[in-house]
């Protein structure tokens, strides 16, 4: 275990943490603490948001003991320092043994599960590397070993969750938790251990109001999640990215169309092309635009940011930290901060687009 | 209390049993991990990980890449003059600074063959900028030997020369090979096309050229030259190449 944590290269932090007195109140009215990474998001009030709500959503077909591996086996798979040891150190204070960690780690199918449990965490593996991205032939397994296709599209929805909070934890680089991480594994930790759990699961569910209306922007990804709570808030989390003045609303919508080209998502590939054209853009514009990363219509610094984005795809790293880091020097920080955002739930709604296949 | 006595230690044996497995399968794990780290000197870490996941079939297919060939001029003359362990020695530090522009700019090695390399751009993923890529890759690694060059003539060792030619096509992609040696490796009129432009740039002059494939993909930053139709074995018509001169931000 701790080699698998300790080969994951990890800079310093990119971006500090910025005190805002009104926005801690909320939180710890939300949460009944202030966890340290949401001060270094406050500037972007959507982003910050995100990071607070989307690991509270009530989940309705995924039990617990799923939900806790998703996330151990994505971070993992986004080498992601910072969740995967937090992910691994929650998961001891829950009380699951560390043979059992440690199989799901370094291969699920010696692990004590059942070919159900193995299935999923296949899934959720394939679907945050999607390397390609997994296609509807790997849906069909999950429910032919008994899980709903609503479960499913729970399923597909949790990984892409983990992957918007690893892939925003990776770009800032956040300081891993290693007070945390390391009480989990002493003798201190172990007699806490009942009263850390209770209030770790304490954390109140998010309370989830439909939206007026169905989404402007990737209706049918919030429409594959049916009734379930996380299409809601899907759904205002895109309407708020959108509206957000910090980034212009074309930079958004190209930055998701070159994730969706990298990932070969013909729907999302549409979706952006016909959303750019309701722009201004011409049809032939927008292909040169893909085609070369650039356009006459964007700043030197909005190039840039599309040029990071494609990068936020599959990545390594210490090299998109560097990256990220390059592009910290190009633009102020609240656009860096939605920038993180934007590219974080772009690659979340194109993985979890594959619930339209 | 004999029945107890013999419960109890069947228990202490199966325990025994258990723990010795279970440190049997450490070991073991370890031992893979390790092997796996290693492995990654001979093929590139995307290959890996999909052997290690048993996903050989679908390395397999046709597929567009875009293909870059490498050679350096001269180094067979060089290696006359240097002791072996110098040749070596020099070939390595060329193949890090080659690999290192080209792995950062999405590339894959795949052989090398004495002071040539193969390198491949989309073909392990899907890669809509591949050509770009490439072309910034061989400027990349014009620029690394331009480094690497005033590094040997500080060590009086002269300097490398190299052509490079790039083509984007279809190949046939997969492991090739028997169960004594196999290689993930592509075939196809492509591979042909790129080593024949990389053939050219001797005769030519220049360091870095591309086909016509590649040109039409290339927006206005890159700065290319066409160069006069040359005719190349295998080929019924003169090929049309250009030369890379720079790229604009």
């Amino acid at each position: 275990m701790a080699d698998l944590l300790n080969d994951i290269e990890w800079g310093e932090p990119v971006v500090q943490p910025l005190p805002d007195a009104d926005w801690e109140a909320q939180v710890k009215a939300s949460l009944g603490s202030v966890p340290g990474y949401l001060l270094r998001v406050s500037p972007v009030p959507w982003l910050r948001e995100t990071l607070r709500d989307w690991d509270r959503i009530p989940v309705v077909e995924t039990p617990q003991r799923l939900m806790d591996i998703a996330k151990l086996v994505t971070a993992q798979e986004n080498a992601c320092r910072y969740c995967y040891g937090a992910t691994r150190a929650t998961m001891r204070f829950f009380g699951y043994p560390e043979k059992l960690i440690m199989q799901i780690e370094r291969d699920v199918q010696l692990a004590d599960l059942d070919q159900a449990d193995r299935a999923f965490v296949r899934f959720c593996r394939n679907l945050a590397r999607s390397k390609p991205r997994p296609a509807r032939a790997e849906r069909d397994p999950l429910v032919e070993l008994g899980y709903s296709p609503r479960a499913v599209a729970e399923f597909a929805f949790v990984t892409a969750a983990s992957c918007f909070y690893n892939r925003a934890a990776t770009f800032m680089a956040l300081p891993p938790e290693y007070g945390f991480e390391k009480m989990s594994g002493n003798l201190l930790g172990r007699l806490l251990r009942p009263i850390i759990a209770r209030k770790l699961r304490s954390v109140p569910p998010l309370t989830v109001e439909q939206p007026a209306a169905p989404p402007a922007e990737f209706g049918g990804v919030v429409a594959a999640l049916a009734d379930l709570p996380a299409g809601a808030v899907l759904a205002h989390t895109l309407a708020d990215a959108f509206a957000s003045p910090v980034l212009s609303q074309d930079l958004k919508m190209l930055m998701f169309a070159v994730v969706a080209r990298q990932l070969d998502c013909r729907f999302c590939q549409a979706e952006t092309h016909n959303r750019l054209q309701g722009m201004g853009y011409a049809s032939d514009e927008v292909d040169a635009c893909l085609a070369t990363l650039t356009s006459p219509r964007l700043t030197r610094q909005e190039v840039a940011i599309l040029n990071w984005t494609r990068e936020t795809v599959h990545f390594e790293t210490g090299a998109i930290q560097k990256q990220t880091r390059a592009l910290a020097e190009q633009v102020r920080n609240e656009e860096l901060l939605e920038a993180i955002g934007v590219a974080a739930l772009a690659n979340s709604v194109v993985r979890l687009a594959m619930l339209l296949e | 209390m004999l029945l107890a006595a013999g419960a109890g230690a069947a228990a202490w044996r199966e325990r025994r049993r258990r723990l010795q497995a279970d440190r049997l399968l450490r070991h073991t794990t370890d031992t893979l991990e390790k092997l796996q780290i290693d492995f990654g000197r001979f093929a590139p870490w995307e290959l890996i990980e999909r052997l290690t996941a048993s996903d050989l079939a679908a390395l397999s297919g046709r597929r567009m890449v875009t293909v870059l060939f490498a050679d350096l001029r001269g180094f067979t003359a060089l290696c006359d003059q240097l002791e072996p362990e110098a040749v070596v020695d020099l070939l390595n530090g060329y193949f890090q600074c080659m690999t290192e522009a080209i792995t950062s700019h999405h590339g894959q090695v795949t052989e090398l063959v004495g002071d040539g390399m193969l390198a491949l751009f989309g073909a392990l993923d899907h890669n809509p900028w591949r050509t770009q890529d490439a072309v910034r890759s061989a400027l990349a690694m014009r620029a690394a030997l331009a480094r690497y060059n005033a590094q040997l003539r500080e060590r009086g060792m002269g300097e490398l020369r190299f052509g490079i030619g790039i083509h984007d096509g279809e190949v046939i992609a997969g492991v090739i090979g028997n169960a004594e040696l196999s290689k993930f490796g592509v075939v196809g009129d492509a591979i042909n096309v790129a080593s024949r432009v990389e053939g050219l740039t001797g005769q030519l002059g220049v360091d870095i050229l591309i086909t016509g494939d590649v040109r039409h993909t290339l927006d206005q930053r890159f700065h290319v030259e066409a160069m006069p139709p040359m005719a190349v074995k295998g080929k019924d018509a003169p090929l049309t190449t250009f030369q890379v001169v720079g790229y604009e931000e």
